[in-house]
């Protein structure tokens, strides 16, 4: 049987341990990590021209401007392009580009997002836009590609999986009364990977539009 | 109430609320028409100054002028909420005519069109619904911020239950009002010690945009009162106006980083 061939686009972690973590479980995976690339409906095909059939796409594109804590108030409007609208208007491209591909395989696309989409994040406004706009994107291509045999999902994963170690720890601190019932995060490779992995399995053929928290417990939310 | 029925669901009276925003200023953007218009004419009904903030004369004026002749306070400021510059201006028009600003309440929003899958959405199109929606929403709370804290002012942004649940017929209008609801959390954080409260409506309501929609689709209007508990589409003026006077008052003190659904039930998901 052929190896299931998967597309992560995004530079650091946590794609880089994503892809580990896919490749050990057999994947063929093929990443875009230049977070530099100006994302058009050509960006796809002038990378990866006579690429093989993708079966999942992984997005986790936060280039390092948008990882960094900054106040609004203090930020310029090229600031704000860089550290929001980009990444989300990269997120929208990207995602109008692997209909076709997808759509090809019946495949599975993953949103990987961090948790100040849904919880907010105090310094963190310009990623969180762009973060809880790409979470409910997943939620609006799933409910129009299900009829194209695409399955969509986001996955809300700990900051510590974007952000520089002293950031992430107050992100912690800031949304928790409590560590994490799990005792720790969870780790990219070896936990998440599993689960974008099984995500675009056939065991979850009928999950559709999930929007999971993967933080060890941390975020309980609804 | 606008010239659309009330069916007959009893729907009670609203109470008085004279006074309530006496004495406080706020902008409103988009407010040449639709829920803008309803929010500032509401606004201007609990006492406030209302700076009518849109791109058109055409239509802000005229709106604005129907708040002064109900009595209200009113005024039209041009402001195209692309540019930062407008932006800028309106915020600092408001602070030197009338020497305060407490509620920025951004609601402008370019007009999401027809239903399109997000792979046939041109350039142009995701272009301008992130810019009015979510790098206008960074220049209104950027101007406004420095005078909403120095009393206690309110950010109100205008999101949609697509932000929350998504859209299949709308992705993209879906995604940006989600990444408005990302912005509100972080800044509600953010801003919560400086006192300024920031939070957002989610209303489903008669607009001129719902007026293309039901004229375009003859059985929306029905399909949509039937999947809403309280059977009707909500009035601008009478049904979301309010819940943006109890935002900018101190009634909602203790609330921040909140999005209110203000559409009848229709959408039960928070």
């Amino acid at each position: 049987m052929a190896r299931r061939h998967a597309l992560i686009v995004g530079a650091g972690d946590p794609a880089d341990a994503v892809a580990v973590g896919l490749e050990a479980r057999g994947w063929a995976v093929t990443r875009m990590a230049d977070d530099t690339l100006e994302w058009t409906d050509d960006t796809v095909d002038s990378r990866l021209p006579g690429r093989d059939p993708i079966d999942l796409v992984v997005h986790a594109r936060y280039p390092a401007p948008a990882r960094r804590r900054s106040a609004l108030v203090d930020l310029s409007d090229e600031d704000w392009y860089r550290m929001a609208d980009e990444p989300l208007e990269a997120a929208v491209r990207l995602a109008r580009s692997a209909h076709a591909d997808l759509a090809a395989t019946s495949g599975t696309m993953v949103f990987l997002v961090p948790l100040m989409a849904s919880a907010g994040g105090d310094g963190f406004a310009p990623m969180a836009t762009a973060a809880e706009g790409i979470r409910i994107m997943a939620k609006s291509l799933a409910k129009t590609w299900g009829h194209d045999g695409i399955r969509v999902h986001a996955l809300t994963l700990d900051p510590s999986a974007f952000l520089a170690e002293a950031d992430a720890a107050g992100m912690a601190e800031a949304n928790s009364l409590h560590d994490p019932p799990l005792g720790r995060v969870p780790d990219l490779a070896a936990e998440v990977a599993p689960i974008v992995d099984a995500l675009a399995g056939d065991d979850f053929a009928s999950l559709v539009g999930a929007s999971l928290v993967v933080d060890g417990g941390l975020w309980m939310p609804g | 109430m606008s010239e659309h029925e009330m069916n007959d669901i009893p729907t009670p009276p609203l109470p008085p609320v004279d006074g309530l925003l006496s004495g406080r200023v706020a902008i409103v953007t988009g407010a040449g028409q639709g829920v803008g218009e309803g929010i500032a004419a509401s606004m201007a009904r609990a006492g406030a100054t209302v700076l009518l903030a849109a791109r058109r004369a055409e239509t802000g004026e005229p709106a604005a002028e129907r708040i002064r002749a109900a009595g209200g306070n009113a005024e039209f400021v041009r402001c195209d909420v692309t540019v930062p510059a407008d932006v800028e201006a309106a915020v600092a028009g408001a602070v030197e005519r009338h020497g305060r600003l407490d509620t920025m309440v951004h609601n402008a929003v370019s007009p999401p069109g027809a239903p399109r899958a997000i792979q046939d959405i041109d350039d142009e199109t995701i272009d301008l619904q992130i810019a009015t929606s979510t790098t206008a929403s960074f220049y209104c709370a950027r101007a406004a911020f420095p005078h909403l804290r120095a009393d206690y002012g309110s950010l109100i942004l205008l999101t949609s239950p697509a932000g929350i649940e998504g859209s299949g017929n709308l992705p993209l209008y879906g995604t940006i009002k989600g990444a408005q609801r990302g912005l509100l959390k972080s800044l509600a954080l953010e801003w919560g010690p400086a006192g300024v409260r920031v939070n957002a409506i989610a209303p489903v309501a008669w607009t001129p945009a719902m007026d293309v929609a039901t004229e375009a689709n003859p059985t929306l209007e029905a399909r949509l009162r039937a999947r809403t508990p309280l059977q009707r589409i909500g009035d601008p003026t009478d049904d979301i106006g309010p819940v943006a006077v109890f935002l900018a008052s101190p009634l909602s003190r203790h609330m921040t980083g909140q999005t209110l659904a203000v559409d009848g039930g229709r959408y039960l998901g928070l």
